[in-house]
């Protein structure tokens, strides 16, 4: 990305860089591989992921989650590398998720990144997930200044850069876009496989009535646990069918017609917001990250409205939407180029850790 | 008499202020007939009296006549008139309530009106002889509405007297400011208002 | 279609979000050259959105953006008189306010990426200035006769009595706040600020709720104007006045808020 980095502090690299990024925040297991070159390109030489997959009208629990990565973690490796075509000794840093996430699961993996670096004699950078995921979305989409809306399990934030901050304009001021659909999806016992988001996506394709939800924006922030307890009130109404086909004709209230309403309010609150977000600022980017940047019909709602404002709306697919291991070697390697890595006494994990407190030291 | 243009709506509003009116009942009187009249008869009455009589005592500015007009006018050409003319969905647009009776009771003529504002909605509004035809009084500036305005009656109608923002304050010019502002807001989102 | 016509007739301010914001002159007169402006505020149709949950959407927020007006006029609040609704067309006509926004007048926009703001519903900048002179030479907190202190106390002493009022703005931040040009102040008693842009605004008596209306203005002073919580801290102390009784737990609230929202994030 030469253009983008013009006037940025961050030097090129006299010779290639490698790093390796271990990610397992949550029920994705990841690890990648990056290489920056001295001519400025960025290559993945790897992008590994295993998803923990719970049964039907089940969520993740930590311990449990946990437990998959430390199964899961060396093979995940192992395969980063030979992929990759790289040993650990070719290695420049070793770089990890500190937060935000649940617990466990992220001690499980940092504790792999501790012992990889001390064996190896390799230096660790911890990285701050959210900040992985927009430095690996600028990274794909080319994107120069965009407004974030990063969307996921855990996150629903808006976010713009300024001062060497990724600052936080709007967010949930309940649950994350990702929990309520999640949540919504074992309600109406969707399978979890690939995941409930994208199963939600593809029943809404189904779905042929609009029903009304509470639609609350305040300001930049939404508010998402009204639609959830009033989508699963409908499940309870006496229209309600599991098995009926969606019809527009009769008054039978469907789980496609539901995740169908779901989708079409819930996205149009985070359009809405992501679009005063771009008039605050007067940015005409915008790019989503996050698990729940992979659904289509969101980002075919930004892209309208990007359009409408002039501007583009950039979004990558599901190998660098979903948690992944490449992101953190990415916004890992961009901090370790600039000279920070974390020493072995603070490398402990965080599960709350805001965008806003990472100095983004590589941006202009 | 001032005349307003209103293009977008290929309409103009004559606007009249007359004083010391002293045939009331009799106007009144004519209102009726034409409502109850037939035929080519009816029809000459009723384009005698075809505008709007507003007792000027309970407007608070002209831009306050102008804000119910401009509803009027807007209702008109949306076809969701919710009296029979225009010039009665002024009156209509003036009172707080949805009662058209109760509307035309307070904003209309009435036996004790002196002062009146009539106004006249029309592609090219009539000459003002013929309002002189009708009303027997004096042609006034607006500038002499202040004097006419009955702020107790306003107060009371548009229950006004226990709101905050007029409670308080002791300066009666400050309040009727106030008290204009409240009345045209009303007026203006009278299409809204529940 | 007589309200799009108007628009047709009318000069474009701004173009916010939602809506687009023009300068309108209706009642001409063949008599006299007094000509009075108005605000005319557009809704336009957000073709994203799915068309039947858009038109609810808009009527919703044009019918309640002139009740909310309405209240708070009734309850003393500063803010614009309306002029006239067309919920069909989306439109909704308010008086218009000489004047320059708070976000303005602290020189807000000091970050970087800050200098191309088109701002949303913003149509009071120097462009507009009622002494149709360039002033941008002169300080604008003078040129306005206000000071710092004085307008974080009117900030907070409207929001206290819109909030006793039991309206809740939805949208605080800077850029939704005008001061009214000493030209155009409607008298010496009359309060210069004038809250703006009811859009998104609602109708609650809950404590958390006037707790989140203060949490999006504190964190719209944090993201506009740097080193801004002296600021904020004044307009608290203002509001604190205005309430009495009720502070205490909007005060309460507003911690647990700030807690949540500042915390939240969890899972990645």
């Amino acid at each position: 990305m030469p253009g983008t980095l013009k006037r940025s502090p961050l030097k090129r690299p006299e010779r290639p860089y490698i790093a390796l990024g271990l990610e397992g925040s949550a029920n994705k297991l990841g690890a990648g591989i990056i290489q920056h070159d001295p001519d400025g390109s960025t290559t993945v030489l790897s992008n590994i992921r295993h998803t923990y997959i719970t049964p039907p009208g089940e969520g993740f629990l930590p311990q449990d989650t946990a437990r998959h990565h430390r199964q899961w973690i060396h093979s995940v490796i192992k395969d980063s590398l030979k992929q990759a075509g790289v040993g650990i000794q070719d290695l420049d840093c070793i770089c990890f998720t500190k937060g935000p996430g649940m617990g466990a699961p992220l001690q499980s993996v940092a504790l792999v990144a501790r012992t990889l670096a001390l064996m190896f004699n390799k230096p660790l950078v911890g990285v701050n997930h959210c900040v992985g995921h927009i430095e690996m979305g600028r990274q794909i989409t080319g994107a120069q200044n965009p407004v974030v809306l990063y969307v996921s399990g855990g996150n629903t934030q808006v976010i713009a850069y300024s001062q060497q901050r990724y600052r936080i304009f709007g967010e949930t001021l309940d649950i994350a876009v990702g929990n309520c659909l999640d949540r919504f999806a074992r309600v109406i016992n969707l399978s979890n496989d690939p995941s409930p988001g994208y199963n939600i996506e593809q029943e809404a394709k189904k779905g042929k009535k609009l029903l009304p939800l509470p639609y609350t924006t305040k300001g930049m922030d939404v508010s998402l646990s009204g639609i959830l307890s009033a989508t699963e009130a409908y499940t309870y109404d006496k229209r309600f069918s599991q098995s009926a086909e969606p019809s527009p004709e009769n008054d039978t209230i469907t789980p496609a017609d539901l995740c169908f309403s779901m989708q079409e309010t819930v996205f149009a609150m985070l359009v809405e917001i992501t679009e005063r977000a771009m008039a605050h600022i007067g940015s005409k980017e915008v790019l989503i990250v996050g698990g729940v940047g992979c659904n289509e019909r969101l980002q075919d709602m930004m892209g309208i409205m990007a359009r409408e404002r002039g501007g583009n709306v950039f979004a990558t697919d599901e190998r660098f939407c979903i948690d992944n291991g490449i992101m953190i070697a990415q916004a890992g390697l961009l901090s370790y180029r600039m000279g920070s890595v974390t020493p072995l006494s603070e490398t402990s994990c965080t599960q709350r850790f805001r965008t806003d407190e990472v100095h983004v030291a590589w941006r202009a | 008499m001032e005349v307003y243009d209103y293009p977008h709506f290929c309409l103009q509003a004559a606007v009249c202020l007359l004083t010391d009116v002293k045939n009331g009942p009799e106007i009144r009187k004519k209102i009726v007939q034409a409502a109850t009249c037939q035929g080519e008869e009816g029809n000459a009455l009723r384009d005698a009296v075809n505008f709007a009589f507003i007792d000027a005592r309970l407007i608070t500015s002209i831009l306050h006549l102008q804000t119910a007009i401009y509803y009027a006018l807007l209702a008109q050409s949306q076809e969701c008139l919710r009296t029979k003319t225009v010039h009665s969905e002024i009156l209509w647009a003036l009172n707080p309530s949805n009662n058209i009776s109760e509307a035309i009771r307070r904003y209309g003529l009435s036996d004790s009106t002196t002062s009146l504002f009539v106004v006249e909605i029309g592609a090219i509004p009539s000459h003002l002889d013929k309002i002189n035809a009708i009303v027997d009084g004096t042609v006034s500036p607006f500038a002499r509405l202040p004097e006419i305005t009955d702020w107790g009656t306003i107060r009371k109608y548009h229950k006004l007297n226990n709101e905050l923002a007029i409670q308080h304050i002791e300066d009666t010019t400050v309040a009727n400011a106030m008290i204009d502002e409240i009345v045209i807001s009303t007026v203006a989102m009278k299409s809204v208002s529940q | 279609m007589a309200t799009a016509s108007l628009i047709i007739n009318s000069t474009q301010i701004s173009q916010g979000a939602e809506a687009k914001v023009y300068k309108s002159y209706v009642h001409t007169s063949f008599d006299s050259d007094a000509k009075v402006p108005i605000l005319l505020k557009h809704r336009f149709k957000k073709q994203y959105r799915h068309p039947s949950l858009d038109t609810s959407l808009t009527r919703a927020r044009v019918a309640g953006e002139a009740r909310a007006l309405l209240r708070c006029l009734r309850s003393g609040v500063s803010v614009p008189g309306i002029r006239m609704v067309d919920a069909t067309e989306s439109v909704l006509g308010i008086e218009w306010i000489e004047g320059k926004s708070v976000r303005m007048l602290l020189g807000g926009g000091a970050e970087g990426e800050d200098e191309q703001v088109l701002d949303p519903d913003q149509s009071f900048d120097d462009t507009t200035d009622a002494s149709g002179e360039s002033v941008s030479h002169l300080d604008p907190l003078e040129e306005y006769q206000v000071t710092i202190d004085g307008v974080m106390g009117l900030i907070g002493s409207e929001i206290a009595k819109m909030h006793k009022a039991d309206v809740i703005h939805g949208d605080l931040t800077t850029s939704n706040m005008i001061i009214r040009h000493p030209f155009a102040a409607k008298g010496p008693s009359h309060t210069k600020l004038v809250l703006i842009d009811f859009g998104l605004a609602y109708t609650s008596s809950l404590v958390e709720d006037k707790a989140v209306d203060l949490y999006v203005l504190e964190r719209a002073f944090a993201s506009t104007h740097p080193d801004s919580e002296p600021m904020f801290f004044a307009v608290l102390e203002a509001y604190k006045n205005g309430t009495g009784k009720d502070w205490t737990a909007v005060e309460r609230r507003l911690e647990d808020v700030r807690l949540r929202g500042r915390k939240r994030s969890m899972v990645g």
